[in-house]
């Protein structure tokens, strides 16, 4: 049982991190958005690669929290 | 209050929360079966078990109705026969056409890239109709499955040390891992990283997108179980479980961009330049 306490805290650490993670790659993406608008797409596109990157580390620590449960 | 309702309290309340905790070592069961890898029952009808179909694991039956979907979409709704394509012509080729002008057409040369075209198209619409089948009522996602995803990615793993050894040969391949202009003592420490790199790039494909579609599933499953547990005051949830199965929608798209993309970056880094 304490097994399961402890991989829910991690699990919660790993949203801290994807979140942190995240959050960085939409907030540089949006800066770089406002000041040349004409490359909207490009920006757009990289964003979704580097949060999609960014949170398949998340879930490599998310899975091993999934271990725990059984 | 006197010794007997004391007494009665405490032992309504210890029934109380001995009942919760075996509602929630019930629920975490279901929730795992539900989405565990050797699920047997392959359709997840309500009240009916058909013991006669137990042979075949969920995932095995979705691949062959993904297979059976799509082969039937494009031999017999595909029509060669206008010049402007019309109706299902137009929205499948939308699709071939972002594949080819957007995921390989940036990273490989003009022969190579209408070659290994088919590949990249083949991944996309086979992931992409795994994880959209896997939103549907009566079937189960086959990528939330890890032999399932890795298969995918071995796929990707072989056609980046096939590619690698078809564009420079053996020796290139393994001159892959061994980048220019660095001094000896380095290479010792730089070799071992870059071979350890290979495979976690590969790992890292099968791991994202089973991850993702297997947190999708049993997110939505653990949210419906607090209506198991709170009855009508859990009534709220279901909004809420309705909005994470619009992102799931939208993740069963980006995950099968992502991992066209990712694989396309992966084979090019390998044949073409060497990384």
């Amino acid at each position: 049982m304490t097994s399961l306490a402890i991989a829910s805290v991690g699990a919660g650490l790993v949203a801290i991190g994807a979140g942190i993670g995240i959050g960085q790659v939409w907030a540089s993406g949006l800066q770089s958005m406002s000041r040349q608008p004409e490359m909207s797409s490009k920006i757009q596109t990289s964003m979704f690669i580097g949060a999609a990157l960014v949170e398949g580390i998340a879930l490599f620590a998310l899975v091993i929290c999934f271990l725990q449960m059984s | 209050m006197d010794a007997v309702t004391t007494t009665n309290v405490l032992a309504a309340a210890a029934a109380a929360v001995e009942r919760k905790t075996l509602v929630q070592d019930y629920i975490r069961h279901h929730v795992l079966y539900h989405v565990a890898d050797g699920n047997p029952s392959v359709w997840n009808l309500p009240f009916i078990r058909v013991p006669a179909l137990d042979v075949f694991r969920h995932d095995e039956v979705m691949l062959v109705v993904a297979l059976v979907l799509l082969v039937g979409i494009f031999a017999l709704l595909y029509r060669r026969d206008r010049e402007v394509p019309h109706g299902w012509s137009n929205l499948l080729e939308l699709f071939v056409l972002f594949v080819r002008d957007q995921i390989v057409r940036p990273y490989f040369h003009e022969e190579d890239a209408r070659r290994i075209a088919p590949v990249f198209c083949s991944f996309f619409f086979l992931i992409l109709t795994l994880n959209l089948l896997g939103l549907c009522p009566l079937f189960s996602a086959a990528t939330s499955n890890l032999s399932v995803t890795g298969a995918l990615a071995l796929v990707t793993g072989a056609f980046m040390v096939g590619g690698a050894i078809w564009k420079k040969g053996p020796l290139g391949f393994l001159k892959c891992f061994v980048p220019p202009g660095a001094p000896l003592p380095l290479m010792a420490i730089l070799v071992p990283v870059e071979i350890i790199s290979f495979f976690s790039r590969v790992f890292a494909l099968a791991i994202r997108l089973f991850a993702n579609v297997l947190a999708g599933h049993i997110l939505i499953f653990a949210l419906l179980s607090m209506v198991v547990l709170f009855g009508w005051a859990a009534f709220p949830v279901v909004f809420m479980v309705v909005g994470i199965y619009f992102f799931e929608i939208f993740m069963a798209m980006l995950q099968a961009y992502i991992f066209t993309l990712l694989s396309a970056i992966f084979i090019s880094q390998m044949a073409y330049e060497g990384h």
